[in-house]
């Protein structure tokens, strides 16, 4: 009892100086529990499926900034890694008969292999030039999908999987857990020593190489990590559609994860996450907006695309930085972030205005 | 006393208007999801076949469920299937489970139609597909009955029947060019557009034109499905000296194929699939070059039944094109109706064995589901059509007394003058 009390007042103790000190960290813990305690208010089918996908996708998205954004690795064919997961986890579940906590890690190594396969001849390329190499990559992948159609099902895919739990609920549960528990791993890889490297590539390569850094060992840490995480969201997506098809390999996944990560804010882990969050449920509110007025013509697609435009047009650095400048300010001398509302520096007192 | 009389008798009439307007206003409507997408071609011809049908039936009192006259509602899920495979699956879930819709219509993608088939058979709802046609999504139903035993194909025909069309057309082509021309053995061009769909029927054509039916394969051209310019492959069918040119088209390509053929007047018959040629603004798009193109069909202004021509003429008067074969929904909420009615409820274990029983003179043929849910193919049934521009006008040219069927309306096949002229010339 004694060791429960402790535990309790360090958590209020965390709480009250760490956390509700910072309005973005308030932000995050009420999503954070309102995402946990969402199936108590509703368990409706439809809600439940728009957000396990969010959260499958959030994953993915967070999984290129690691790359493309703290690296500075320009990944357009990023849907290679969830594809080749999704495939990896389809055959492993359908041929060996393997459940999807065996088959999704392993569709997860399919990625890291895919991130080495990939990374590898792409070291020596950067800028445009490396955008359009990875962007090729599921292009040709595709074709070998279609050539193959006794391993692949061709355009088919492999259906039939099976279903990730047996509930709706419990589906929601793993993929939002699982999305708060990468996304706060991937967060602390940029934080950590190893993500201080690869963003000082992506700043100045020669810079770290010159430092004794072995940087092409770092970019294919990079491809691999990025690799398995968004590996790991290609193998949830196989198992909750129950398909791996060349769809998982489209160019417009490709570039509808860039657009996600760029409007919620790159190089930051969260604001991809929270692009997602924001522009996936925001497709299906247009849909039930819409379909209220059956006469107008087909202009989800329309408004998605001018409300992304318009936001980065204000916002160039993405709308979850461009909300957290507005509402916090670093404190000059020791770089804490402190409430807008602050004179004064929450740690070293210095003067915030 | 005499107030309260008054008072009395006012309150009994409004309850009685009151008593005829309710029983109107608490029926409650059939709603029928009509799954498509709605930004494409594909997606209109899915909606417009519903609402002709939804607005006829309910002009003529609804549904007769268990002595009721009940109203359909039509829910329009634009799928968006082309774009994104998870926005389709949404799409669905929401019909389903918000707006608890009684039955499904429509689809086309295959890969979208599979997951959208998980979803219909997880809540037990009844889907008549119009749209896919591939096989799996029948087999599916012989594999694992207790599950798929919601699903049926009404629209087009499975790809299997599709590919024995296209080869009969072909043959018809052949048989007509020999009997014209004198032509002892026909040369044959295979051109496909490259795409994973069309490699079986290059495949099968390279064996099957020349071990059964006696042809020779000139050569075989792939174009880009978007290609822009196809004179290079026309230039090298003339020189093969191609008779007939088998085309497998789904995409623009049909267009810019079709039409510079003709600008070319390279002296070889198209005939297979051009999906483009469906369409009522391929006369236009081609600028009259594409006359004498042959595609497979569903729908053309012939009597395949009484209600054909009806119906298309009906179809073009309301949207200014013709149908394609995704307004089969059409039929698709007829056969519902008819299985509704004899179920006497909407719950779809009641409805199912009606609809599994159904022998329906629809739009495009008559309608027998077989053992796996798919729309019977031969004479007799459903047949799809083989149709040729002739002069602007798009004619049914198959089936011409094939196997004893022939529809009122159907004219021969033409061949285009210059194609006449030069084999002519050459001997």
């Amino acid at each position: 009892m004694g060791l429960l009390g402790v535990y309790f007042r360090r958590t209020v103790g965390i709480l009250r100086t760490e956390v509700l000190v910072l309005p973005s960290r308030v932000a995050v813990l009420v999503f954070i529990v309102a995402l946990m305690a969402l199936p108590i208010f509703t368990q409706d089918y439809y809600f439940l499926r728009v957000l396990i996908l969010t959260s499958i996708f959030a994953i993915f998205a967070a999984s290129w900034d690691l790359l493309s954004g703290f690296t500075g690795q320009m990944n357009f064919g990023h849907a290679l890694f969830f594809g080749v997961a999704a495939y990896v986890t389809a055959l492993l579940n359908l041929k060996l008969g393997l459940p999807p906590y065996f088959s999704i890690p392993l569709g997860a190594v399919g990625g890291v292999l895919t991130g080495l396969v990939v990374g590898i001849p792409c070291l020596r390329l950067k800028g445009s030039y490396l955008a359009l190499t990875t962007l090729a990559f599921p292009i040709i992948l595709t074709g070998i999908v279609f050539a193959i159609p006794e391993v692949t099902g061709g355009e088919l895919g492999l259906a039939g999987l099976s279903r990730l739990t047996g509930s709706r609920v419990m589906d929601y549960y793993l993929t939002s857990g699982l999305m708060l528990i990468l996304g706060f791993t991937m967060w602390k890889i940029t934080d950590s020593k190893t993500g201080i490297i690869l963003h000082a590539i992506r700043e100045d390569e020669l810079a770290v190489r010159t430092a004794g850094v072995n940087t092409t060992r770092y970019k294919l840490l990079a491809f691999c990590m990025s690799g398995f995480f968004a590996g790991v969201a290609g193998g949830l997506y196989a198992h909750f559609m129950r398909l791996a098809g060349p769809s998982g390999l489209e160019v417009g996944l490709s570039f509808q994860v860039i657009i996600w990560a760029v409007f919620g804010g790159m190089v930051t882990i969260y604001g991809p996450i929270a692009g997602v969050f924001i522009l996936y449920p925001l497709m299906e509110i247009l849909r039930v907006v819409l379909d209220q007025f059956p006469s107008l013509p087909e202009i989800r697609m329309f408004i998605f695309a001018a409300l992304v435009l318009l936001t980065l047009l204000f916002m160039p650095e993405g709308l979850i930085p461009w909300v957290r400048d507005k509402i916090e300010t670093e404190c000059p001398r020791c770089k804490v972030r402190n409430v807008f509302s602050r004179h004064r520096c929450r740690i070293c007192d210095a003067a915030l205005d | 006393m005499q107030f309260l009389g008054r008072v009395g008798t006012v309150l009994l009439g409004l309850s009685l208007v009151l008593a005829m307007c309710l029983p109107v206003g608490a029926v409650e409507p059939i709603k029928i999801g009509v799954l498509g997408p709605m930004s494409f071609t594909q997606g209109e011809g899915h909606w417009n076949g519903a609402t002709m049908a939804a607005d006829e039936i309910n002009g003529a009192g609804g549904v007769k469920v268990a002595g009721v006259m009940r109203p359909i509602k039509l829910i329009k899920v634009d799928t968006n299937e082309f774009l994104s495979i998870p926005d389709a699956t949404n799409a669905v879930e929401m019909a389903v489970s918000r707006y608890k819709v009684d039955f499904l219509v429509g689809g086309f993608r295959t890969e979208a139609v599979q997951v959208m088939q998980d979803i219909a058979m997880d809540a037990k709802k009844i889907f008549i597909g119009c749209g896919a046609a591939h096989p799996e999504l029948c087999t599916r139903v012989t594999k694992d009955y207790d599950r798929y035993k919601y699903w049926f194909r009404l629209t087009p025909i499975n790809s299997k029947y599709l590919g024995k069309v296209d080869f009969i057309l072909l043959g018809t082509a052949a048989a007509i060019m020999k009997k014209t021309l004198g032509i002892k053995k026909i040369k044959v061009a295979v051109v496909a557009e490259k795409a994973a769909w069309a490699d079986p029927i290059v495949n099968i054509s390279q064996k099957l034109l020349p071990a059964k039916m006696g042809m020779e394969v000139v050569g075989v051209w792939r174009p880009s499905p978007v290609a822009k310019d196809c004179t290079a492959e026309l230039a090298a069918i003339q020189r093969a000296g191609a008779h007939i040119v088998f085309t497998t088209f789904s995409s623009s390509v049909g267009l810019t194929f079709a039409k510079q053929m003709g600008e070319l007047k390279v002296p070889a018959a198209a005939v297979g699939i051009n999906v483009e040629s469906q369409k009522s603004g391929f006369w236009e798009a081609t600028g009259g070059k594409g006359n004498y193109t042959e595609t497979i069909n569903t729908y053309a202004r012939v009597a395949i039944t009484p209600k054909t021509i009806p119906f298309y003429d009906k179809y073009v008067k309301l949207f200014n094109q013709a149908p394609n074969y995704t307004a089969g929904t059409y039929d698709a909420l007829y056969i519902l109706k008819e299985a509704v009615e004899k179920a006497g409820s909407v719950e779809s274990d009641k409805v199912l064995p009606f609809v599994e029983k159904t022998d329906n003179v629809g739009t495009a043929g008559r309608v027998v589901f077989d053992k796996s849910h798919d729309v019977t193919w031969g004479p007799g049934y459903v047949t799809a059509l083989g149709t040729q521009w002739q002069d602007g006008k798009i004619q049914c040219v198959w089936p011409y007394h094939w196997e004893k069927v022939f529809y009122e309306g159907t004219v021969p096949f033409k061949l285009a003058p210059w194609i006449v002229d030069y084999w002519k010339n050459k001997k």
